[in-house]
């Protein structure tokens, strides 16, 4: 069966099934760091959120001390819809302070992989994707800005989908940065993500910006390679790719190559977008309206205020201070507008190769680092680790990271990207995939 | 490479309210020089003939109607903060 929610209905569970699904992933996350908080579910299919996503009652801070004790009291759009479709909350899930980060590291007592706890999770959504690796019957609620959920997917070895910009309300969802934050799905299987996006996804009072639109499964043979994505691609990640497209052109796809101008400068048009959104969102962490409380009120205000944001940690300095300055007056033309403009040319240029195609790629240019060697990489080392995954999400575009091949142990990623509102054909050839390879996973916690 | 002065980015870090231990403002500033570098990367690519992108996809302009709705979740929202009656108790302006 290639549906956990289906297969999880059918089966009779035991009297005690939560209470020891409970007792078991309490004492693997003591060893994991996957989850901030486990709730005592005893009903309903399991379903976990990361923290960047409001819970009603429970403590969301999007990993950071700034919003420690904060605690919603409402849940995000999604989060209602999941419940009203009789799913039930089980946890929220660490994350790299308001998703800057691209290991998973960049938060208190981070998660650790699954498959080998020495090395990364991937992030932001770090620990959506190692509860999902870890529990055989679950979905996790996650969320991209520029790869938040297509590498620790990968890394993970689980299958992550982040549906195209706009489809999916945000509402009750921490902002990063407005214009390309998505809420997504991560699963072991691609029939789960089909399920529960068809329950949270469409229009929603409390985001303008999210919106109806008829989502297509426009099927294509043709598979592309944007043969700049692949520059800079480890050998041994370019080696197993190079056995997964064997495989696809076995199954019927046809593979070509085309080359899309400026694409490798999505990173940088990224950074500068996210960075910039992101300084102005952070703004509202005060000290006196959420979380973390400075209670010496004889100070002024801009005293009190940066007494506050001493709280956030080096990543979410270094990027209040890059957005701030990008987007000063001298400079903003130069940096902010022009990304914004590189982002219009790329999108018009995806679009292009997308009219017939999916483009197909590593998810990541690496293998899974251990935490040690990712600890050692400097910001613009950092950064270039999105090359793959920085032009979908700059662009807005659908797309699916899913699992290939095992090396040394470990899981690799694909990702497929499709056009705008043609989100069920990365889900239908997802699951035709699934037909062919099997997943595989270290810990099966909640096993009937 | 120095890319940005010492005066200037005391001056961002004050528009930033940011304030840095001199170990840690050393360090950020040299992280920021570089990624500043990585940024003008951009500089050699002329995009001038595309409008900019403030969204990834055309989003039809959506107005909510003019009225007064009642929030159920008010009283709650106060419970994350100090509060004064019905004030929101900050630091003095």
């Amino acid at each position: 069966m290639t549906s956990s929610i289906k297969e999880f209905a059918k089966k009779d569970k035991p009297y005690d099934y939560y209470p020891r699904l409970l007792e078991e992933l309490k004492k693997l996350n003591s060893k994991l760091n996957m989850f901030s908080n486990i709730s005592d579910i005893s009903s309903g299919f399991p379903f976990s959120v990361k923290d960047n996503i409001c819970v009603n009652q429970v403590e969301s801070t999007a990993s950071s001390q700034i919003l420690e004790g904060y605690v919603p009291p409402f849940d995000a759009t999604a989060i209602e819809r999941l419940r009203t479709a009789e799913f039930s909350f089980l946890g929220k899930t660490k994350m790299d302070e308001f998703g800057f980060g691209t290991f998973g590291i960049n938060c208190k007592e981070h998660p650790r992989n699954p498959f080998d706890e020495k090395y990364v999770t991937g992030g932001s959504s770090a620990g959506s994707a190692a509860a999902t690796a870890v529990l055989k019957y679950h979905v996790s609620i996650a969320e991209s800005t520029g790869g938040s959920i297509a590498c620790p997917a990968a890394f993970c070895g689980v299958v992550g989908f982040t549906p195209t910009y706009g489809l999916i309300s945000r509402y009750g969802l921490i902002d990063y940065a407005n214009s390309l934050d998505k809420i997504g799905i991560m699963a072991r299987h691609s029939e789960d993500i089909r399920y529960v996006f068809d329950k949270i996804k469409g229009s929603d009072q409390y985001d303008t910006t999210c919106i109806d639109h008829e989502i297509a499964s426009k099927t294509a043979e043709k598979l592309v390679i944007i043969d700049q994505l692949m520059k800079g691609v480890d050998d041994k990640v370019l080696s197993s790719f190079d056995k997964l497209l064997s495989r696809l052109e076995n199954m019927g796809h046809k593979v070509a190559h085309e080359s899309v101008p400026f694409i490798e400068k999505a990173i940088p048009a990224y950074y500068i977008i996210s960075m910039a959104e992101a300084s102005t969102n952070l703004a509202r962490y005060t000290g006196f309206k959420y979380g973390l409380k400075i209670n010496d009120f004889s100070k002024g205000y801009n005293e009190f205020f940066t007494e506050a944001r001493s709280s956030f940690g080096p990543e979410a300095k270094r990027r209040v201070a890059l957005g701030t300055f990008v987007r000063s007056a001298s400079v903003k033309s130069k940096y902010y507008e022009k990304a914004l403009r590189l982002r219009r040319m790329l999108i018009e240029s995806l679009n292009g190769v997308l009219k017939d195609g999916l483009i197909i790629s590593p998810t990541m240019p690496i293998k899974v680092p251990k935490i040690s060697e990712a600890e050692g990489l400097d910001p613009v080392q950092i950064y270039g680790m999105d090359s793959i995954t920085a032009p979908p999400n700059l662009s807005g575009l659908p797309h699916v990271s899913f699992p290939y091949d095992y090396v040394d142990g470990l899981p690799l990623g694909a990702q497929l990207i499709t056009s705008h509102f043609n989100d069920y054909a990365l889900l239908d050839f997802t699951e035709r995939w699934e037909k062919q390879f099997e997943y595989r996973f270290k810990y099966n916690v909640g096993a009937l | 490479m120095i890319i940005m002065e010492d005066q200037d980015f005391d001056r961002l870090l004050k528009v930033c309210r940011i304030r840095l231990a001199e170990k840690e403002r050393e360090a950020i500033k040299k992280d920021i020089d570089e990624v500043i570098a990585y940024f003008d990367t951009l500089e050699s690519i002329d995009c001038s003939k595309y409008e900019p992108a403030y969204q990834p996809i055309e989003i039809p302009s959506r107005k909510r109607p003019d009225k007064i709705e009642a929030f159920k979740h008010a009283g709650k929202l106060l419970e994350n903060s100090k509060i004064y009656r019905f004030f929101i108790v900050g630091p003095k302006v």
